[in-house]
């Protein structure tokens, strides 16, 4: 090891500190950028891995970019031309935790940097398009060899065989090949599918249990793996009990009565949607199981002569009325906030609840406040921020939260220097030749 | 005690009781018994919940052994019925939980008192049990015994804000598949594994506590930063990213009615020339060669003119043509596939995604594979079990566990 080579202006509350909890000893080169590829191996930095984020001043990652910035509303494609890549927010909340350094892949030296990190890494993550890694000769066969035992993950729209290996993808587009748009909207209409990239966040949770199933199975055995997860596959095992209906009883989904909208079939319940309240496009959410919810939702809403309707004495019944019942409700719900309604329905026994902004979620909501779901830190260009935490209370383990997200190369000289023992002078000139 | 898989499947040796009767704690059972856990599921008399809801194996209406829904969740398990409301049943269960390595629950706090259980006195007295409770708003806080459902949990966690239609006085529109469920097993999945590589470390156990409540509120990509940052609200738009105001429709009908999610961004100059060189291959570039509509406020001027014409671009092309053509151009579009469509796609079946399994009576249907792949060695689905099928076998192993201690 050579001297520390601490860039002088470095606060100390940024420096790099040793890791804990049931990862720490592990090491990741990650390639991984976007949404899908940071959100991965945001849960492994959470929880005691070294993560270092390998960047690209050329190409920076999108998420640095998109201007969702304190007291700026943009729509995410508006980007700001000439953005300062250490102000993204969304970026801050992908990339806590981790080490950021940068490398140009294009250069020889950049490729021999990153060629010794990797023999000191002990798992290698990436999301590119097919292809990429292979360009730089980073196979794992090569991998292996730099770092034996290595755990490689792999993540992309499609795996990485098959016809449409190459083919290119994002959230939206996950969503729509894999079915989730579809079953998802009002009878006779065009879907309504996703208003999020849901398949970035769940692609993202089962590549980090697939990395972390290699490195327990790691553990024990001494061998490495290669991990393949295509983020379309991830999404038609989720479609559930409509994919069985198909392949088991040959029904086809494209017909007039499907999907559902927010109607339910299976179980049956009535009622059950989502109902106006008292103001603009807010709404109140409610679900009604079987007979002794529904005494239950009649008896909250105080019995009103409507309910003795023999249209709503039984569960089949309500079903069969659900439009005339639908309605009734509504006169109901139109009376009270969604926070009031869900008060009193749920104080009642009865599953109901407010379809909460994130306003609602972030300021409001008792049960997110005292299981403290968000916590903050500060970041040097965006100061203090909020963080979505990780929704699992350990008894035992710990998160390790030490630093909100690495400013663009801002750990060069800790990972070239302390970790991979290049002296000032040498980080100097891989500086002033742009290779890092 | 199990420290890391005894053949070939990461999971393979380890033992897992499953009392979970709900998706959320199901799915997590069967992605570790698809991965090759044992994972004996205790049901009631008369089957755990799941199995009295539809849809059916056709012809088996209302049968416990033929729910698709039953199936769906609960792959390559063993099914134990066991009467937890009886002294002798409580035992028995009590017996099969000091075997296991992982016991999975669902309920939330009051009804898994009412059926017996302390899950905290559990890791106290089996200092290597992992226990992971998945319940609709966690163990803890003021709306612990809160109902929830699926649409319920995405509405309290903010997810269906986002979704529906841009015409608003529809209300928003939960998406479809059980995704609370499947949000709420994720992070279940991924708080047994760091409990496991814990235990691979120490040795002990703990109680693992997730909320489906909070997972959805921690998945809802960009509402929570849009609020963290510019403190702005998102309007759910049709199909497509909900935003701070309105952007363009995104799904085009192609000519045999499946429409595609198309998404242009107008400021990326590559695209722009992709797509004009794609028009003209129909003699439908128009206008829009023009040297005027390389500048991007000019496109941005003339944008509903745009997406006119792209709109009878799609029309007269049926939608795997569009699909193949534009991602051989490297265009990111896709057909809003209807689930059967899936079973023909050239890709997934040279992946051999889908599985048969030998599920009832019936001959063995596809199921969807495993949802990643390990270069040692992947698991898949196996036939859910029937009711109770495993009990006289699980049983009488237990009394033998008994007469040799």
């Amino acid at each position: 090891m050579t001297s520390v080579n601490e860039s002088p202006a470095r606060p100390a509350h940024r420096t790099p500190v040793p890791r804990v909890g049931p990862l720490a000893g592990v090491r990741v080169a990650d390639f991984c950028w976007m949404g899908v590829g940071s959100v991965a191996t945001r849960m492994l930095a959470d929880f005691g891995a070294e993560v270092i984020k390998i960047e690209n001043r050329r190409r920076i990652d999108r998420p640095r970019l998109l201007p969702i910035y304190k007291g700026e509303a943009r729509n995410y494609g508006e980007e700001v031309p000439d953005a300062d890549p250490n102000r993204g927010g969304l970026h801050n909340n992908y990339s806590r935790n981790k080490l950021g350094i940068t490398v140009d892949m294009k250069s020889p030296k950049g490729r021999d940097l990153v060629d010794r990190l990797i023999s000191v890494s002990s798992v290698v993550t990436e999301n590119f398009a097919p292809g990429v890694m292979e360009r730089w000769g980073l196979t794992y066969e090569r991998l292996d060899e730099l770092s034996p035992n290595v755990v490689y993950g792999r993540m992309s729209g499609f795996g990485h065989s098959g016809p449409h290996a190459h083919f290119k993808s994002y959230g939206p587009i996950v969503q729509a090949v894999s079915g989730l748009s579809f079953i998802s909207g009002l009878p006779g209409r065009e879907p309504s599918g996703w208003g999020l990239s849901y398949m970035d966040n769940q692609a993202a949770y089962y590549n980090s249990a697939a990395l972390m199933m290699a490195i327990l199975r790691r553990n024990k055995t001494g061998r490495g793996a290669e991990v393949d997860v295509s983020a379309v596959e991830v999404g038609i095992s989720m479609i559930g009990p409509d994919m069985l209906d198909v392949t088991v009883n040959g029904h086809h989904t494209r017909r007039p009565d499907f999907p559902r909208g927010n109607r339910l079939e299976h179980p049956p319940a009535a009622p059950h949607g989502v109902y106006p309240s008292d103001s603009d496009d807010r709404w109140i959410a409610i679900a009604v199981f079987g007979d002794d919810d529904w005494t239950r939702f009649v008896e909250a809403i105080g019995r009103p002569a409507w309910t003795e309707d023999p249209r709503f004495a039984t569960e089949g019944s309500r079903r069969a009325h659900q439009d005339a019942l639908d309605e009734h409700v509504t006169a109901w719900t139109r009376q009270r906030s969604p926070r009031e309604a869900m008060l009193l329905l749920q104080s009642a026994g009865v599953a109901a609840g407010a379809a909460q902004t994130a306003e609602e979620i972030n300021e409001w909501d008792p049960q997110l406040r005292e299981r403290g779901i968000f916590f903050e830190l500060d970041h040097p260009v965006i100061g203090e921020a909020r963080f979505e935490g990780t929704p699992v209370t350990f008894s035992r383990t710990r998160q390790h939260t030490w630093r909100s997200a690495p400013l663009l190369g801002e750990d060069n000289h800790h990972v070239f220097g302390d970790m991979l023992g290049l002296t000032g002078d040498e980080i100097a000139e891989l500086e002033s030749e742009g290779v890092i | 005690m199990w420290d890391g898989p005894t053949s070939e499947l990461t999971y393979s040796g380890l033992r897992v009781v499953e009392l979970a009767q709900d998706p959320q704690g199901e799915i997590v059972g069967k992605l570790l018994a698809d991965q090759g856990a044992d994972v004996v599921k205790v049901e009631p008399p008369g089957g755990s919940a799941g199995r009295r809801i539809g849809p059916w194996a056709q012809g088996h209406e209302g049968d416990p052994d033929h729910s698709l829904h039953f199936w769906t969740y609960n792959t390559g398990k063993r099914s134990v019925v066991v009467d937890t409301s009886t002294a002798e049943g409580r035992q028995e269960r009590g017996a099969l939980i000091t075997d296991a390595d992982v016991l999975i629950t669902s309920a939330g706090p009051r009804d898994l008192e009412a059926d017996g259980l302390d899950l905290h006195a559990l890791v106290d007295e089996l200092p290597h049990l992992i226990v992971l409770s998945v319940s609709p708003f966690g163990l803890t806080g003021p709306w612990a015994e809160w109902r929830s459902s699926d649409l319920v949990a995405l509405a309290a966690g903010g997810i269906l804000m986002s979704c529906g239609y841009d015409d608003h006085t529809i209300p928003p529109i939960r998406p479809g598949g059980n995704q609370a469920f499947q949000i709420a097993a994720s992070f279940g999945h991924c708080g047994v594994l760091l409990a496991l590589l814990e235990r691979q470390a120490t040795g002990l156990g703990q109680l693992v506590d997730v909320s489906m409540h909070e997972a959805v509120a921690v998945s809802g990509e960009l509402a929570n930063p849009y609020w963290f940052y510019p403190r702005v609200l998102l309007e759910r738009q049709t199909c497509r990213h909900a935003q701070p105001s309105p952007t363009q429709p995104a799904l085009f009908e192609c000519a045999d009615g499946v429409q595609v999610y198309f998404a242009l961004i107008l400021s990326d100059d590559r695209t722009w020339t992709t797509l004009v060189e794609w028009l003209t291959t129909l003699g439908l570039d128009l206008d829009l060669g023009g040297e005027e509509y390389l500048s991007l406020a000019y496109r941005q001027e003339h944008f509903s003119h745009i997406q006119t014409i792209m709109e009878s671009f799609f029309l007269m092309q049926d939608s795997v043509t569009v699909y193949e053509e534009a991602q051989r151009r490297g265009l990111p579009i896709g057909p809003v596939f209807a689930p059967e469509q899936l079973l023909d796609d050239p890709h997934l079946r040279e992946r051999g995604f889908f599985v048969p399994v030998a599920a009832g009576d019936g001959e063995p249907a596809l199921f969807p594979g495993a949802p990643f792949r390990f270069s040692y060695g992947t698991g898949g689905p196996k036939a859910p079990p029937r009711l109770g099928a495993d009990t006289a076998a699980v049983v009488s192993g237990l009394a033998a566990g008994e007469v040799a201690s």
